[in-house]
């Protein structure tokens, strides 16, 4: 299945998040973000799709049967 | 000389524990002005040290060595190559930093690094670039580069680097010595600045894979009061690694020569060099693997996060302070939907599984560690074979994916391109290390491209 194009929040939007966690980036920064996120947001998304639904998320060390 | 004869001539009383530590002062002192390699030298220090070393302590007694800066050495600043902590003195060794101690080394300094060991460059705006003892207009690679360039230097035998993203392997690849990366968890990492707690790891880079062995089996080993590690065992590394590449099977991940963009001068050498571990005796087979590349963006995801998380209170009174390009990889960390990281660590999983055949299928892997050889300091985007990337991003897939599965991965030399340093990766199963560095020993025993130094080095 195709991924669906994701939404990249806008430049204001991302000023509040960032606010709201006690940062205060440049517009320079935020604008360096937002061409990251145009990159990585449907890379998100195809992974999203591609995995199991059922997965788990995997801890700080993978599970092996040679590891135990 | 390698650490292990340096080791063994101190054992043999040919040269005292303060001769040792005064001659690698003694070449930092006059040479690294070119290579600024290290942000700290602990002369004195390390003189009062060396006298200080009971006549016999263990199998490190009075070698000198270098500790990457973010890597806590008790009463020395620990700056990370920034401006955040520029005068930041470490209260306590970092774990790594004691058991060294208790096997007799002696720290003489703190080497550069990319800022917060994120970044595969070692260009920090605050501390300047460390340089390639190949061609010092051109990077080290990171971000463990100013470990790299000492020990290709011959500044010290050995140091101690991070690995997140590829930041043991790729100063090693670009600057011609041997490094690995561990098994994610194998080595405490409590008194290390972290990047990303899923994928952190200290590591050693040294001449060659024997220096490697020693080190890590050094440093390795579960530590209970560090959530950072873990209660498995891994065997010993240096006992048995004369035992050679007879039989080992292994699997020649395709795309990594064939399949992204790769100076094919570079997939030369590390064709070549794969020709020769198949010659030694090794049985060598082409795997295909391309659900490998997935790893590119699982590492991004959760490593993004992970440090913007690592950095917050920084991040809030500090953000001026960092360089630009780190600064926006945080910041990206910080903005990114709340989700990925949990998307990430769940594809992590989904990878783990449809990888595990490979591991039971081959005892190691081999691959390129780098597509190019060193890039000039400052050069952004680089040619890679026929195409113009961003450097960052022509490294990622031939590193990623060893990182995801938290494997151990080392860098090997295994050739010279335009005069400039070719790093074979081997890559083994969860706490094989023993077996990567048994077949990088018997490659390296076959072979002279790990005696290969630059013209300055002695």
């Amino acid at each position: 299945m195709e991924a669906e194009s994701s939404p990249v929040p806008s430049l204001e939007e991302l000023r509040a998040l960032a606010r709201a966690q006690g940062v205060e980036p440049s517009d320079a920064d935020l604008e360096g973000v937002l061409r990251f996120l145009g990159t990585v947001l449907p890379s998100l998304r195809e992974l999203e799709e591609a995995t199991p639904r059922d997965v788990p998320p995997a801890g700080m060390y993978l599970p092996d049967p040679e590891a135990t | 000389m390698t650490l292990v004869a340096l080791a063994a001539a101190i054992e043999r009383g040919e040269l005292s524990p303060r001769e040792a530590v005064q001659n690698a002062l003694d070449r930092i002192e006059h040479r690294d002005g070119a290579y600024n390699s290290f942000i700290t030298v602990r002369a004195e220090e390390a003189l009062a040290e060396a006298d200080a070393l009971p006549a016999k302590t263990g199998p490190l007694h009075g070698v000198p060595i270098g500790i990457k800066d973010v890597i806590d050495v008790a009463g020395t600043r620990t700056t990370a190559a920034s401006k955040v902590l520029a005068e930041n003195i470490a209260a306590a060794d970092a774990t790594v930093v004691a058991r060294l101690r208790r096997a007799g080394a002696v720290v003489v300094g703190k080497l550069n690094t990319h800022e917060f060991a994120w970044g595969a460059s070692t260009t920090s705006e605050a501390f300047g670039p460390a340089r390639n003892p190949w061609d010092t207009e051109r990077i080290c690679g990171g971000s463990s580069g100013g470990s790299g360039a000492a020990v290709a230097a011959s500044l010290v035998p050995g140091a101690l680097g991070t690995d997140t993203a590829g930041s043991v392997r790729i100063p090693a690849a670009l600057c011609g010595v041997t490094g690995i990366r561990p098994t994610t968890g194998r080595v405490p990492n409590r008194g290390v600045i972290p990047v990303s707690w899923t994928y952190d790891t200290v590591g050693p880079l040294a001449r060659t894979a024997e220096d490697c062995a020693l080190l890590l089996d050094t440093i390795a080993g579960p530590e209970p009061e560090d959530a950072s590690t873990t209660p498995a065992v891994g065997p010993p590394c240096l006992e048995g690694i004369g035992r050679g590449a007879e039989g080992v099977r292994i699997g020649v991940v395709a795309h990594l020569l064939e399949g992204v963009p790769i100076d094919p001068r570079v997939a030369d050498a590390v064709e070549a060099a794969i020709r020769e571990l198949e010659r030694i005796g090794a049985k060598v087979e082409r795997v295909d693997a391309p659900f490998l590349r997935r790893a590119e963006v699982v590492q991004q995801l959760v490593m993004l996060p992970e440090a913007a998380e690592a950095h917050l209170p920084w991040l809030r009174t500090r953000l001026p302070d960092y360089g630009a390009d780190v600064r926006a990889r945080l910041l990206a960390g910080l903005l990114l939907p709340s989700s990925a990281p949990v998307t990430g660590q769940r594809a992590r999983r989904s990878l783990a599984e449809e990888a595990r055949p490979l591991f039971e299928r081959y005892d190691l892997l081999a691959s390129p560690e780098m597509p190019i050889v060193a890039p000039r300091i400052g050069e952004d985007p680089v040619q890679v074979g026929r195409e113009r990337i961003a450097y960052r991003l022509s490294l990622i897939p031939f590193n990623s994916p060893w990182s995801c599965l938290g494997v151990p991965t080392a860098s090997v030399p295994c050739g010279l391109v335009d005069g400039l340093p070719v790093g074979l990766a081997l890559t083994g199963r969860r706490l094989g290390e023993a077996t990567v560095l048994r077949v990088a020993h018997a490659f390296q025993q076959a072979t002279d491209w790990h005696e290969r130094r630059p013209a300055d080095a002695v």
